[in-house]
């Protein structure tokens, strides 16, 4: 080894310090991490993980019924079937689990609750050997009697189902109301509800119905366990959860003897998440299933039908709303009552109950306020995460009353919400103050995008242009302390790798967190290398949801590389006797603000260290950890008025406006223009939030015009696939797109940020109500939006 | 998702062999040429055959060629097969219009106009520009050849008039000898690819008389006779659609299903053939959206 290169000289001619404010790499539009990887197609998804000759293949027995006792299960004909290794059943697995509720088994034990549950498995060497096998497992029912409806649960009388709901366990913020099919009520009360009503020059009430949704991720959700002999149970899975995963399966499996040590998750890139791969759904069989089988790897994989009915659903909502509101325009009372269908199971559905009923107010001041939001069980699939986290749903019915309450008061719509906007500091629904916000500039923004206020007029005769504009608002929703956790390592050539849990499920999340790191750290991001997470090697962060991830998981990635430049500047102060705070780091380098020919390259020291004057060598490897949590959160409020607590961390705000053209004929709408405002805080990368803009319109403008789950009466569902069930396509696209980004910023955000991956679907399903209500002069007020309803309003109406 | 059911796959490579295979088996016997329907069915449990007969290496069964006035597409035409025929487009454009409007490119790529008309679901997207062009199904069996008017093709949901030891060869239709253009305007849900709710195909000739099918709008696709004895010598104008508009309602039976309702089906259906005529018409004197365009309703 030449030890003469490896003394390190400071390089001549370095450039003047840059200024202290001036970003380099966050706030630019770098090209994504894993971009070229997925666009060659090379990108592996779990379903492409090889396990080899030795792979067994599972296949479930489903629930034909939605609500039934289990009288017997005949196992013996499918287990004669040759290449079948076992018959798996509830039997062996009495633990209940659940996110934030206890409330379901792995397998249903004696009782099955909607149509689709799985009763039993069948592992074998095949797949077509499984689902043969499958098919010859002897299921004895009882039937029972279902509740199909949200409302209908909460009679009295109404069969229940869950008659031992008072024996679950869940988070303290849940108020289950045993006897009755209410799994949770969260209360608000705030200010004098009936003076506030009583200052109202209008009052108006009515309801709006918003159907299930399904999340439609192009990849299936798959898992792969293996349980080996050394007594670890390591899952492959399509996840936005993976450490959530791994402590629900040691939780749930503990009686097998794992601890959380033992449980390893190893996550691939996703084909799409949007909260249907968080938490844990039927990941869990898979682990049941490894258990059951030790030894070899069982590959569970869901077909399209099943990723339909058997992982979480959005919830449904019947949501009436009395608001009262002066003729000057000041909302003066809101009485918010949601009905929530959310299913079988509400393990996760029930704090999507809770997180809107926080906030169903809106981006809104409302001193008088008293909001019922109920999670009612049914017999229908389970409801969980579903991008927007329940606040699409409640902001249809809000945003469409705002309009009408305004039009019927001959106000301007958008003045009305100006002067309504809620503001930094004033009192939220639970009583915590509201953070900075950009709502204003971004009304104003979309005003004048969408030209409001200038009525335009179709040539063609049969058909009308319509406009509007709502407001949106949403906080993550996540416990008080979850947490997120950041590794950085340098290496020899100065580049770095970091580890972290966040997923990337196509937001961008790897690239922004190598953004963070470099800006900190003074590297492009092609020196930086992020990837999905093993629970054994990366360090922790709770689920990738509720868009606060960039906010969360950037915070400790900021902390880990700042902790790596103070260890830089430590050795460099020590051996090179500079004052630390004159160090700076730029251009892969150290360099000194005081000395301007002072430049030492990272690739120089930062794994062997660096060399002092006696030939030794002082330092190491540099590394950083971050670790990040929200403290000055609390979930714990009064639980009849809801004061008290600090339950979310921020909300993020925006507005959005559509033109529409609207034919009076056949219906159909058209959406010419729609530009979206949002406060992301700062972008840490400006094209992948215009992507989340585009991205989510598209998906919300699906879920108002014709994305719909119907049901039979008797539970099951008539449209588990691609021809019944439409999502959008690009020639769905809207004919322009304008992404707004507005940044004021989060003080306790990565570089300002705060998240805004959910918030750009969940205006649409409003604006699309109000702009055709704009357009012809009929309300429509259940979603979805369809031509078929707007075409038939019309056509009643006579107009 | 894998199928689970067993069954004998064959690949004939002659006539002879194929329709022997269907005499022996009958209902037993599937004939698989793109198989976009059949595989679908197979995975389902929908299908279950004994046999499934590969007819795509049966050299009769193969090409799209326009002798005289006739057309003649092999049972193997696709519809990708169809919108690129520079023949189809100049000639038979409504066919094209149609064609356009099957599924998606993937599936077109694949899926045959006989196939198309076998399954006979009522929303058959061919089959409307077929019963307007007068088109024969030709089908063989080992008893022999015959040939089936599009009118008697369709004798239920899912039922046709074809035999079970028969196999379509082909579909034929004549070139109207009269000036005309025609106009297919199909209800979906949205712009991507949709199974059609309802849809109206109009031929419109340039001495006034017209021609007119729909499907999705009943048990099957029809001709509409009545609709096109009101309009026949009659000038379009607003006397004329109206009449028709009105004929139109007697001889469509929609049902509300999952993707429609009964009353939005039968107020589209007098819009459609309000449009589809109207374009037509504009189409017939130069004018007019270029066909393909405009046409989901």
């Amino acid at each position: 080894m030449d030890l003469q290169k490896l003394i390190t000289r400071p390089e001549k001619g370095a450039k003047a310090a840059k200024a202290a404010d001036a970003l380099e790499v966050v706030g630019k539009s770098v090209q994504r991490v894993d971009g070229l990887e997925k666009i060659k197609g090379a990108a592996r998804y779990t379903d492409d993980l090889e396990f080899g000759p030795g792979l067994l293949y599972a296949a479930l027995v489903e629930s034909p019924h939605a609500h039934a006792r289990i009288k017997a299960i005949d196992t013996a004909r499918a287990e004669k079937v040759h290449g079948v290794v076992k018959v798996v059943t509830g039997r062996n697995f009495k633990h209940k689990f659940g996110l934030y509720m206890n409330d379901r088994y792995i397998f249903a034990n004696d009782v099955v609750r909607f149509v689709g549950e799985q009763v039993a498995a069948v592992v074998a060497t095949d797949p077509k050997i499984a689902l043969r096998a499958a098919a010859l497992v002897k299921v004895d029912y009882e039937e029972l009697p279902a509740v199909m409806d949200a409302v209908k649960g909460l009679e009295k009388g109404s069969p229940l189902v869950h008659p031992d709901l008072k024996d679950y366990t869940h988070v303290p913020w849940f108020f289950p109301k045993p006897g009755t099919n209410i799994a949770h009520w969260r209360k608000i009360r705030k200010g004098d509800l009936a003076k506030g009503f009583r200052d109202a020059d209008l009052v108006l009430e009515d309801t709006y119905t918003v159907p299930r949704y399904a999340h439609c991720a192009i990849e299936p959700h798959s898992a792969i366990g293996l349980y080996d002999a050394s007594g670890r149970l390591t899952m492959w899975t399509s996840s936005q959860s993976p450490f959530t995963q791994r402590h629900v399966f040691a939780e749930t499996l503990k009686a097998f003897g794992l601890s959380h040590k033992d449980v390893r998750v190893i996550s691939t890139y996703i084909g799409g998440g949007f909260g249907g791969k968080a938490g844990v759904t039927m990941e869990i069989i898979a682990a049941a299933l490894a258990i059951a089988v030790p030894g070899r790897p069982v590959k569970l994989l869901w077909n399209r039908a099943q990723e339909f009915y058997n992982t979480y659903q959005r919830l449904g909502v019947t949501a009436k709303i009395k608001m009262g509101a002066t003729k000057a325009g000041k909302i003066t009372a809101l009485d918010f009552k949601l009905y929530w269908d959310s299913g079988a199971y509400v393990e996760y559905g029930a704090n999507v109950v809770n997180a809107a009923g926080l906030s169903a107010s809106g981006p809104y001041r409302v001193d008088n306020i008293s909001v019922d939001s109920m999670c009612t069980y049914t017999n229908l699939p389970p409801c969980g995460a579903y991008r927007g986290f329940g606040y699409s749903e409640f902001l249809f019915g809000l945003e469409s009353h705002i309009t009408r309450m305004a039009e019927q008061l001959g106000l301007d719509p958008v003045e009305f919400r100006k002067k309504n906007a809620i503001k930094e500091g004033e009192t939220l629904p639970y009583g915590a103050h509201m953070n900075p916000t950009g709502i204003r500039e971004a009304i104003e923004r979309v005003e004048k995008e969408i030209k409001w206020g200038v009525k335009e007029k179709s040539k063609d005769p049969k058909k009308a242009f319509g406009k509007s504009l709502v407001c949106f608002w949403k906080a993550p929703a996540m416990p008080p302390n979850a947490s997120s956790s950041a590794f950085l390592k340098f290496n020899e050539d100065g580049s770095v790798n970091i580890l972290v849990s966040g997923m990337d499920m196509g937001q961008g999340l790897l690239t922004v967190m190598a953004q963070i790191a470099g800006e900190v750290l003074a590297l492009p991001v092609s020196k930086i290398r992020v990837e999905t997470p093993d629970t054994d090697r990366n360090p922790y962060e709770w689920q990738t949801v509720g868009s606060h991830v960039t906010w969360g998981c950037g915070n400790a990635v900021k902390r880990a590389a700042l902790e790596a430049r103070e260890r830089i500047f430590d050795l460099v102060q020590r051996v090179h006797c500079l004052d630390k705070s004159t160090l700076y780091l730029q251009d892969e380098c150290v360099k000194c603000r005081t000395k301007p020919d002072f430049s030492l390259p990272f690739r120089d020291f930062v794994i062997n260290g660096i060399q002092a004057e006696d030939h030794t060598f002082k330092g190491g490897p540099i590394m950083g950890s971050g670790v990040f949590m929200p403290e000055f959160t609390s979930a714990i409020s009064d639980p009849e008025t809801g004061q008290g607590g600090h339950p979310n961390v921020h909300y993020t705000t925006g507005a959005a406006g559509v033109i529409l053209e609207v034919d009076k004929e056949t219906g159909k709408m058209r959406i010419k223009k729609v530009a979206l405002a949002v406060d992301c805080g700062k972008a840490i990368n400006p094209d992948l939030v215009k992507g989340q803009i585009v991205g989510g319109l598209l998906q919300g403008f699906a879920t108002v015009l014709y994305e719909d789950m119907r049901y039979s009466e008797k539970g099951r569902l008539l449209n588990p696939n691609f021809s019944d069930y439409k999502i959008p396509t690009s020639m769905d696209m809207p004919d322009e797109v304008v992404p707004i980004i507005i940044e004021v910023a989060q003080p306790d955000g990565p570089f300002g940020a705060r998240g805004v991956g959910e918030h750009t679907m969940i205006p649409c399903a409003p604006l699309i109500a109000n702009a055709v209500a704009d357009a012809v002069g009929v309300r429509v007020k259940s979603m979805p939006v369809t031509k078929e309803k707007v075409a038939l309003a019309v056509k009643a109406a006579g107009k | 998702m894998p199928i689970t059911a067993e069954f004998e796959y064959v690949k004939p490579k002659d006539m002879d062999e194929a329709l022997h295979v269907f005499s022996l088996y009958r209902e037993k016997a599937r004939a698989l040429a793109g198989g976009t329907d059949l595989v679908v069915h197979l995975k389902e449990g929908l299908a279950r055959p004994d046999v499934v007969v590969d007819i795509k290496a049966l050299p009769e069964l193969a090409g799209l060629s326009l002798k005289g006035d006739t057309l003649r597409l092999g049972a193997l035409v696709t519809f990708s097969d169809l919108i690129e025929s520079p023949v189809i487009k100049s000639k038979f454009p409504l066919l094209l219009e149609a064609a356009l409007t099957v599924a998606s490119t993937g599936v077109r790529n694949r899926a045959t106009l006989a196939g198309n008309i076998c399954s006979a679901v009522p929303s058959a997207d061919s089959a409307p520009a077929l019963a307007v062009y007068d088109a024969e199904v030709l089908v063989r069996s080992i008893r022999g050849e015959r040939r089936v008017p599009m009118a008697e093709w369709f004798t239920g949901p899912k039922k046709t008039a074809l035999a079970p030891d028969e196999l379509v060869t082909a579909v034929e239709l004549r070139l109207p000898e009269k000036k005309h253009a025609g106009c297919y305007m199909k209800l979906s849900r949205y712009e991507g690819e949709d199974l059609a709710q309802g849809g109206v195909a109009a031929l419109v000739f340039a001495d006034n008389t017209y021609r007119v099918a729909v499907c999705a709008l009943g048990p099957k696709p029809v001709r509409c006779s009545a609709t096109e004895a009101v309009l026949n010598g009659a000038k379009l104008g607003d006397k004329a659609l109206a009449k028709a508009k009105e004929a139109i309602l007697r001889e469509v039976s929609p049902i509300s299903d999952i993707r429609s309702s009964k009353e939005y089906r039968l107020h589209m259906t007098q819009v459609m053939l309000g449009r589809a005529l109207e374009t037509a018409v504009a189409r017939l004197f130069g004018k007019g959206p270029k066909y393909g365009s405009e046409n989901i309703a």
